[in-house]
């Protein structure tokens, strides 16, 4: 019993014999806790799955383009290359333009122009993207002239559907039109929208043969199975073909324009949820005064049987510290009981974007350490003015 | 005024309401300071001690028996009787003395019971006991049977009475409630302001 200092024994005493308010000043951190912890799952993994979905449907881990618009080496020597390196998963060439298309649909003729086309290798890309993955109806390209529709260009061309054909024209590299008939094969409707639901996609030869590029790629979506090596494989082509004017770019790179407002929003929604801890620390703070209100007498005896004022302080800032100790475990024990329940149920908001979980343990602990200190610097207030009741008046209190 | 209190005496301050016995004992105490004058225990000048030397002298020098015993309820009555020891740097012989204590002022049954579970008069004899723990100088008492019926008033204080003569321990007692307490070593009596030893005030004031 005395090895337990008599300050922390009290303090412990004191509080848990309060429990109405060691529950409040307990809720309170743990509130606060938590909405860090809400906003973080979804506000971070709403970013997180944009950039896994720019990853996955557009730009892989790394994207190679070329500073001249189009990149003339053969897609076998380039893909080959990068399939080569373990980390690589698949490496695949596309080429995009815009198109105008028509379709007749009950006896009438709809036309739909600046339509995004893209042509794809349907062999290559299955490996390195999950773009065929969004392909709700029928198939992925298979052929020469099958087109993938996304799905609000189906709705645009009148509710197009698997077997329609399509008349697709697009401007030449000379200026010359180039019209083709497609059948629709597939029809392309990715959650949250940010697949090929506004895009056209084509056989990348068709495409080549309408541009008169024969053999021009616009660029290579390169996937790897450990994205955190992206700058190194990066780095590694950009060394390997020193002679050619090649660009590439890990996804932050090649994103960033996409995901700086993104960034911005998510640092503002963090500042909201310190906010709610600071609010927190303010409930701690009112807690502790009540308690040292509530506690006037004891500390007048306290003072009066030799404490001093020092000892006072440091039995309400080991309050403070038990409230943040608790709140930040009860906090955090939440907060990982909602972020285990989102990963689990892949979470998402009206059958959209699925958010990408994720446990950053840095920003947990981090979190969990601001509230603990929180707690305490909250109780520095009321700790001071319990040291500063004259013992005589305080015992008068009843 | 002015008076000396040997060691293991048993001095009563007896008064009107309002005389200024209290704020006497509380002075005396360091709860309050005089606004002149000069207040030495143990040849030490309190009136010169600052706010932790203060706080170090009451808790090594001075006992106290408040009125409404005024133990701290979160705790057990042995822990309350520790305390006092704890403040001022625990020992090891610290538990056993507790217990010792309790048992002379025959609360050994209840020592693991939380404070604000016995009863007033226990509650005065564990005050007694926390007076006693870190062997003071002098235990000061303010109306402890102030609060309590003529029986139990009477064993708290043949209670002190007898630590006083077990423990050769100086008691200062303020009390209206003078029959009580029979014979003492030493009765101080105020009025209008001034001391006088003794029952009735005689005009002599007590120098010592």
């Amino acid at each position: 019993m005395i090895l337990v200092d008599y300050r922390l024994k009290l303090a412990k005493r004191m509080l848990f014999n309060k429990k109405g308010s060691l529950i409040g000043a307990v809720l309170a951190v743990t509130i606060g806790i938590l909405v860090i912890h809400v906003n973080f799952v979804i506000f971070q993994g709403l970013f997180d799955a944009i950039v896994r979905d720019i990853s996955n449907y557009r730009n892989g881990d790394v994207l190679v383009t070329d500073e001249a618009d189009y990149i003339n080496k053969s897609d076998l020597s380039i893909v080959s290359w990068f399939e080569r390196i373990p980390y690589v998963v698949g490496a695949t060439p596309r080429l995009s333009s815009t198109a105008e298309m028509n379709m007749t649909k009950n006896g009438k003729l709809i036309e739909e122009t600046r339509v995004p086309i893209v042509g794809i290798d349907p062999f290559r890309d299955i490996k390195a993207s999950t773009v065929h993955e969004t392909v709700s109806e029928g198939n992925y390209v298979f052929s020469r002239n099958s087109i993938v529709l996304g799905s609000n260009v189906a709705a645009d061309l009148g509710g197009a559907e698997v077997g329609d054909s399509v008349k697709v024209l697009v401007v030449d590299r000379f200026g010359e039109d180039q019209i083709r008939r497609f059948t629709v094969s597939g029809i392309a409707k990715s959650p949250g929208g940010q697949g090929f639901d506004y895009t056209a996609v084509v056989h990348i030869d068709t495409l080549r043969d309408m541009l008169k590029r024969p053999g021009d790629t616009g660029s290579f979506m390169v996937k790897l199975n450990d994205p955190s090596k992206a700058s190194e494989v990066k780095e590694f082509f950009l060394r390997s073909f020193p002679n050619d004017d090649f660009l590439a770019e890990t996804i932050e790179e090649s994103a960033e324009e996409q995901l700086a407002g993104f960034r911005s929003g998510i640092a503002m929604i963090s500042m909201i949820g310190y906010f709610g801890m600071m609010s927190s620390a303010f409930a701690i703070l009112t807690i502790q005064m009540m308690l040292v209100n509530g506690k006037t007498k004891e500390i007048g005896i306290m003072r009066a049987i030799g404490a001093k004022r020092k000892d006072i302080l440091i039995v309400f800032i080991f309050q403070g510290m038990i409230i943040g100790a608790i709140g930040a475990g009860v906090g955090t024990a939440a907060g990982l009981g909602y972020t285990f329940y989102a990963k689990e149920t892949k979470m998402s908001f009206n059958n959209s974007l699925p958010l990408e979980v994720s446990y950053n343990w840095e920003k947990i602990i981090q979190t969990a350490l601001t509230s603990f200190a929180l707690a305490i610097i909250a109780s520095l207030y009321p700790s001071y003015r319990a040291t500063k009741l004259l013992p005589v008046e305080a015992m008068r209190t009843v | 005024m002015s008076f000396s209190i040997e060691k293991g005496e048993i001095v009563l301050i007896v008064g009107s309401s309002g005389s200024g016995k209290s704020t006497l004992l509380n002075m005396i105490g360091l709860l309050d300071h005089p606004s002149n004058g000069k207040i030495f225990i143990d040849g030490v000048d309190t009136t010169t001690l600052d706010d932790n030397e203060i706080s170090s002298f009451r808790n090594k020098k001075l006992g106290f028996i408040f009125q409404f015993s005024n133990l701290l309820t979160d705790l057990s009555v042995l822990e309350n009787v520790l305390l006092p020891r704890q403040i001022g740097g625990t020992d090891g012989a610290a538990e056993k003395e507790a217990m010792d204590l309790l048992n002379a002022v025959g609360l050994e049954k209840q020592m693991h019971k939380r404070a604000n579970k016995i009863s007033g008069g226990q509650a005065q004899r564990v005050a007694i006991a926390r007076g006693l723990i870190n062997h003071p100088s002098i235990v000061l008492a303010d109306e402890p049977t102030g609060n309590l019926d003529s029986v139990t008033s009477e064993t708290i204080v043949q209670l002190m009475k007898s630590m006083a003569k077990k423990l050769d321990q100086t008691f200062i007692i303020v009390t209206h409630d003078r029959q009580h307490f029979g014979q003492v070593d030493k009765v101080i009596t105020i009025k209008d302001g001034r001391s006088y030893e003794g029952e009735q005030p005689s005009g002599m004031e007590v120098l010592a």
